[in-house]
C-alpha cells in the first residue's frame, strides 16, 4: 500500500484551455468524445490525433502523463491490434505465416481503432490536466443538477467528496497502524496463497471500518454542533464566470462535430 | 438524510478509496488483484440502495476529478470515458440494485449470507453488462470479443471478492450492531423518519 497519495493531476498553467469555465469545458469535451464517435475514415482519424497532439503541445503537457493515461489501456490496445490484425478479413495480404494472414483491412481497421482509443483518453487527459480538481468538481456537480429532479441530494454529494477526499489520508494511515498492531499479535498479510491473503485480511478490513464509522459518527456530531445543516443553500467562495473564450470553444466543438458529420470523414 | 448518514456515506467513499489500492500481484496475469469491488460490494451490502449509490457517486466524481481513489492509484475523466469506463460505470446501478435486494430487513442478523452473496452476484453481472457495452462501442468489437476479452478472465476472481464480500459484510454488520453503530445506518431509524 502506498504511503501517501498526491491529489489530482493539474497542470498549472496559463494556457487558452487553462482559462475555460470548467462547465463549458466540460460540454466541449462531451461534444469532442461524441465527434470521435462519427469520424469514419482513417484520414479522418489522424487528423482528430493531429489536432488533439497540437492542443497538447501547446498546453505543454509532459510525456510522463500522456503515458500514465494510455497505460491502464496497454493491454486493451495489444487485444484489439490482434483481433483486428488476424481475424478482419479484406484487401491485399500483407503478411502470411502458414494458414494465418494479415491483410489491409485489418490494418487499417486496427489502426483506426487504436487511433480511436488513443484520442479518447487524449482529449480526456488535456481536460484533466487543465482543470483543478476544485474546478472540475464544480463543472460535474452542475451537470448533476437535472437529477434533483429525482431526489438526489446534489450539494450535499460535494460535501461527501470533500469529506472523503479529507479523510483518505488519515483512513491510510489508519490502515497501516492496523496492519502493525495485527501483525504483532501474528497476524501474516504476506505470505501463503491468494485465499489465504483474502481471509488474512478480515482482521484488518473489520477494524478498519468498524473504526471509520465510528470517527463518521464523531464528525457528524461535530458538524452538527457547528450548525451543518442539510438541505441549506450554500454560497460559494469563487463564483466562476463566463467569457468569450468559453463560447468560441463550444462553438468550435459544436462545428467541429457538424464538420466531421458532413464532410463524412 | 441525517448529516450522521452524511458523515457515513462519506467515510465509505474513502474506504472505497483505500480498499482499490490494496493490491495483490498475480504470478500468471499481468493485472492485479484489487480491493476495487470489495469496498464497492460492501457499500451495496450496509449502506443499501439509495446511499450505496451516493457513496459510489462520490468515489466516481473523485476519480473523474482527477484524484488517484481508482484502483492502482489511478484517476481521471479517462478511466471514465475510456474503453474501460464501463466497468465503473456500471457500479451505480450495480449498488443500486444489489442494496435494493438486501433492504428487506434490517434486523441484526438479516440478510442472511446467501441473500447477501446472490445480490452481490448480480452486482457483479450489472458492472459486467455496463463494461462490456462501454467496450464494445470504443473498440468496436463484436459482442462475443468484448465477452471473451472484458468478461471471461475476470469471473473466477471477481466471484471469489464477491464471496468474501458477502462473509466481510455480514461481520462488520454484526459488529456494528453490538456496538451500536448501526443505529444510524438502519432504514427505519428515528433520524431517517425525523427528515
Amino acid at each position: 500500500m502506498k504511503q501517501s497519495i498526491t491529489l489530482g493531476q493539474y497542470l498549472p498553467g496559463e494556457s487558452f484551455l487553462h482559462r475555460l469555465n470548467p462547465r463549458f469545458k466540460l460540454l466541449s469535451l462531451a461534444l469532442v468524445l461524441v465527434t470521435l464517435f462519427f469520424v469514419k475514415t482513417l484520414g479522418g482519424m489522424g487528423l482528430f490525433l493531429a489536432l488533439l497532439i497540437l492542443f497538447s503541445i501547446l498546453v505543454r503537457m509532459p510525456y510522463s502523463y500522456l503515458l500514465r493515461g494510455l497505460k491502464p489501456i496497454f493491454y486493451i490496445v495489444i487485444f484489439t491490434l490482434i483481433i483486428y490484425l488476424f481475424f478482419t478479413k479484406g484487401g491485399a495480404v500483407l503478411l502470411r505465416l502458414g494458414p494465418i494472414t494479415v491483410e489491409e483491412a485489418g490494418v487499417i481497421q486496427g489502426a483506426f481503432v487504436v487511433g480511436r482509443l488513443i484520442a479518447l483518453v487524449l482529449a480526456s487527459i488535456l481536460v484533466t490536466l487543465t482543470t483543478t480538481p476544485l474546478a472540475l468538481t464544480h463543472g460535474l456537480e452542475f451537470f448533476l443538477t437535472p437529477l434533483k429532479l429525482i431526489r438526489v441530494p446534489v450539494a450535499e454529494i460535494t460535501m461527501i467528496m470533500t469529506i472523503a477526499l479529507r479523510f483518505i489520508p488519515t483512513l491510510m494511515e489508519e490502515s497501516r497502524r492496523l496492519m502493525l498492531a495485527q501483525m504483532a499479535r501474528g497476524a501474516d498479510f504476506e505470505t501463503g496463497n491468494l485465499f489465504r491473503k483474502a481471509r488474512n485480511l478480515t482482521p484488518l478490513i473489520v477494524p478498519l471500518f468498524v473504526s471509520a464509522f465510528r470517527r463518521a459518527d464523531e464528525l457528524a456530531v461535530a458538524m452538527e454542533a457547528r450548525g451543518y445543516r442539510i438541505g441549506a443553500r450554500r454560497t460559494r467562495m469563487r463564483e466562476e464566470t463566463v467569457s468569450w473564450r468559453d463560447w468560441v470553444a463550444l462553438a468550435a466543438s459544436g462545428a467541429l462535430l457538424a464538420a466531421v458529420i458532413i464532410a463524412g470523414i | 438524510m441525517a448529516v450522521r448518514r452524511l458523515t457515513l456515506i462519506a467515510f465509505f467513499t474513502a474506504l472505497i478509496a483505500i480498499l482499490a489500492q490494496l493490491a495483490v500481484p498475480l504470478p500468471f496475469s499481468p493485472v492485479p488483484v484489487t480491493g476495487q469491488l470489495l469496498g464497492v460490494f460492501l457499500a451495496g451490502t450496509l449502506l443499501g440502495g439509495r446511499d450505496g449509490c451516493l457513496a459510489i457517486l462520490a468515489y466516481l466524481l473523485l476519480g473523474a476529478a482527477g484524484a488517484p481513489v481508482f484502483s492502482l492509484g489511478r484517476g481521471g475523466l479517462m478511466m471514465l470515458f475510456g474503453p474501460t469506463g464501463g466497468y465503473l460505470w456500471g457500479f451505480l446501478p450495480g449498488v443500486y440494485l444489489s442494496g435494493r435486494l438486501q433492504e428487506g430487513n434490517q434486523r441484526p442478523g438479516a440478510p442472511g449470507l446467501l441473500t447477501t452473496a446472490g445480490a452481490t452476484l448480480f452486482f457483479l453481472g450489472c458492472i459486467y453488462l455496463c463494461g462490456a457495452i462501454q467496450l464494445s462501442l470504443v473498440t468496436g468489437y463484436s459482442a462475443s470479443e468484448a465477452i471473451l476479452a472484458g468478461v471471461l478472465p475476470f469471473i473466477p476472481l471477481d466471484a471469489a471478492k464477491a464471496f468474501i464480500a458477502a462473509v466481510l459484510g455480514a461481520r462488520v454488520k454484526k459488529i456494528m450492531h453490538a456496538g451500536g453503530l448501526l443505529q444510524s445506518c438502519a432504514v427505519n431509524s428515528p433520524e431517517a423518519v425525523r427528515d
